[in-house]
């Protein structure tokens, strides 16, 4: 097949993936509202303790409007990077699931990426929709007019949304050898609570817990994203080390991924599902 | 006529953890694990030409799924190779995909929330199928699995039935060359297992499909194949048309009696074995090339209502030829195919 038709094939299976992933959700939309709940409830609780914390004065150059713009941030980047992959595949190994998916001339990963897309789109909208609408009511959670700076926010998402995405569906393919797959994602997230700046700004952290994050992917993933848009990230340097750190990581874990995909489908192919 | 599917030698052999009962047993298999090969097919041998539809027979984990699994490109061999579709399973890619279709009856491909006509230009595009020939293949399918109204209607508010004819509708809308089908008709009732073997019939006669199902039902065997291969224990034990087995595995004929007058069954014995005896009715099993003389003397020695011969039925037949398969393994037990090792360090 020539290059051109390969890639109007994709287009064309991309848009059918999208359609079904988004109908399914459509019948799922109670669900929906309530995950989405769900995931909106962490930042509050930690932007509720940290309002309470600043109730005498700034903690760390954090006011009380300061954290408000942080959390509101961590609410919209968290929906539009949350990865659940890692059970899906661990679901569709264990299950047989994966199997009808391994003869059909398409690689699985891209009905994943279309589901990531159509889940995240719309939920990620609702959470921005919020976030613009109480900024009228609300001027502390107005972050500054600069559609430069949302535009390198929008990036900065997006290589977020990436790198969770082959983290989550490189460890879900470890189902090919293990049944606790999951149990990998269940640490992660746990360690991600602190290192990613999902309770707290990273600058509130003891500094050498900031060290050691600097070295993992889980700051590039939400803190550095947050940071932007709430107007954090200011200096080119800044901006540099985030950008560089996200696309290493990604590096890392697609690569990750495509090793754990070919080796893990022989291993298939040898023992079966 | 070319070749659809050639197996040559085909073996899977898999490890697996042997573990002694108790908490002992538990402890001991983590720290020192070990391990059996079982060998799930053992140097299986056929070819299909294009076009033939043959049915793959065997009792459960006798080897059946594991082989249509290294056909379709799922498992890789341990040995030997197949060819489908003038691919190699393993390395034919989407070319090979796109030319081979794989229904499991016990697992559903379609979207299980939506109507099946979304699982339709799923694969219409998953598939690379142009809009034009979706449009006519899909009318097609509709026509032929008289689905109607089914294609509207959430997957998940199907029958058994009503769904597996739209999975099997799904999987043929690239229209592929070959087809496996694992158990099509599984669980299904009677009429509904009768149209999905009537509309395979049909579609291979109209597309020239060639078919290599697996099924517990002899009646889907009966209705399509003429060629059955029959796996046990890994082995193939039969490759041949379904009328040769029966030949050779029972070389009888079964003579239906309707009596219209009392006669003790010692002086049936006297044509043959007696199967079933209960007045008027009998049924006598007596030589393949003496059934007609059997018959005839029968005819004019009794009085006799009604009287037809007919082979000994298939599950029967099937019964049998798996009973001779564990016979042949009880027999090998000397040398044993199951080797148990430690793991490598």
């Amino acid at each position: 097949m020539a290059a051109r038709s390969r890639v109007a094939t994709l287009r064309d299976q991309y848009a059918e993936l999208l359609r079904s992933a988004f109908l399914v959700d459509l019948q799922y939309r109670a669900s929906i509202a309530i995950w989405l709940v769900w995931g909106i409830t962490e930042p509050i609780i930690s932007f509720a303790i940290w309002w309470s914390i600043a109730a005498g004065g700034a903690v760390d150059g954090y006011t009380r409007d300061g954290f408000a713009r942080y959390f509101f941030g961590v609410a919209l980047v968290n929906q539009a990077t949350l990865s659940w992959d890692a059970w899906n595949i661990d679901r569709w190994i264990r299950e047989g699931e994966m199997n009808h998916r391994l003869t059909r001339p398409i690689a699985p990963i891209h009905e994943a990426i279309a589901d990531n897309i159509a889940y995240k789109g719309p939920t990620a909208a609702i959470i921005l929709a919020v976030w613009v609408v109480a900024s009228i009511f609300w001027p502390a959670v107005r972050i500054p007019f600069e559609p430069g700076r949302w535009a390198l926010g929008i990036v900065a998402i997006g290589l977020a949304a990436a790198i969770r995405f082959f983290n989550g569906y490189a460890t879900g393919l470890l189902a090919f050898w293990t049944t606790r797959a999951t149990a990998l994602v269940e640490l992660q997230f746990g360690i991600s609570l602190f290192l990613s700046g999902r309770i707290a700004p990273l600058s509130l952290l003891p500094p050498r817990v900031v060290h050691v994050a600097q070295y993992l992917w889980f700051p590039y993933v939400l803190s550095f994203p947050v940071e932007i848009l709430t107007g954090a990230v200011t200096t080119w340097q800044q901006y540099a080390r985030g950008y560089a750190g996200q696309l290493v990581w990604l590096a890392i874990w697609l690569l990750l991924y495509l090793l754990v995909w070919t080796r893990g489908r022989r291993h298939y192919g040898a023992v079966g599902g | 006529m070319p070749n659809a599917i050639v197996a040559t030698n085909l073996t899977k052999t898999y490890d697996v953890k042997v573990r002694d009962p108790g908490i002992k047993g538990a402890l001991a298999a983590l720290v020192r694990p070990r391990y059996r090969q079982v060998r799930a097919v053992d140097s299986v041998s056929f070819a299909i030409e294009r076009g033939d539809a043959v049915a793959f027979l065997g009792p459960n984990g006798a080897g059946k799924t594991t082989t249509l699994k290294m056909l379709t490109g799922l498992l890789f061999p341990s040995a030997g190779r197949a060819e489908v579709a003038e691919h190699d399973p393993w390395t034919g890619g989407n070319p090979f995909r796109r030319r081979i279709a794989f229904v499991l009856g016990n697992k559903q491909q379609l979207l299980w929330d939506l109507p099946a006509e979304e699982s339709f230009r799923l694969n219409r595009a998953i598939y690379g199928v142009s809009l034009a020939d979706y449009t006519t293949r899909r009318a097609e399918l509709v026509e032929l699995l008289v689905l109607g109204e089914l294609i509207d209607k959430p997957v998940r508010q199907l029958s058994l039935g009503e769904r597996m004819k739209c999975e099997l509708a799904a999987a043929l809308l690239h229209q592929p060359e070959v087809l496996f089908l694992d158990e099509p008709t599984l669980g299904l009732d009677l009429d509904a297992q009768q149209t999905i073997r009537t509309f395979l019939g049909e579609y291979r006669r109209r597309h020239g499909a060639t078919i290599l199902l697996t099924s517990h039902y002899m009646a889907d065997v009966t209705a399509l194949a003429s060629r059955v291969l029959i796996i046990n224990r890994g082995r193939l034990l039969h490759d041949g048309e379904l009328s040769e087995l029966v030949t050779r595995i029972a070389p009888i004929k079964r003579i239906e009696l309707v009596l219209s007058e009392p006669v003790p069954r010692a002086r049936l014995e006297e044509y043959g074995t007696v199967a079933h005896y209960a007045p008027p009715r009998a049924t006598l099993e007596v030589p393949r090339e003496t059934a007609t003389a059997a018959s005839t003397r029968l005819l004019t020695d009794l009085a006799v209502a009604d009287l037809s011969i007919q082979d000994p039925p298939i599950e029967e037949v099937i019964r049998i030829a798996f009973g001779e398969t564990e016979q042949d393994a009880g027999a090998e037990a000397e040398a044993p195919r199951a080797d148990v090792r430690r793991a490598p360090p």
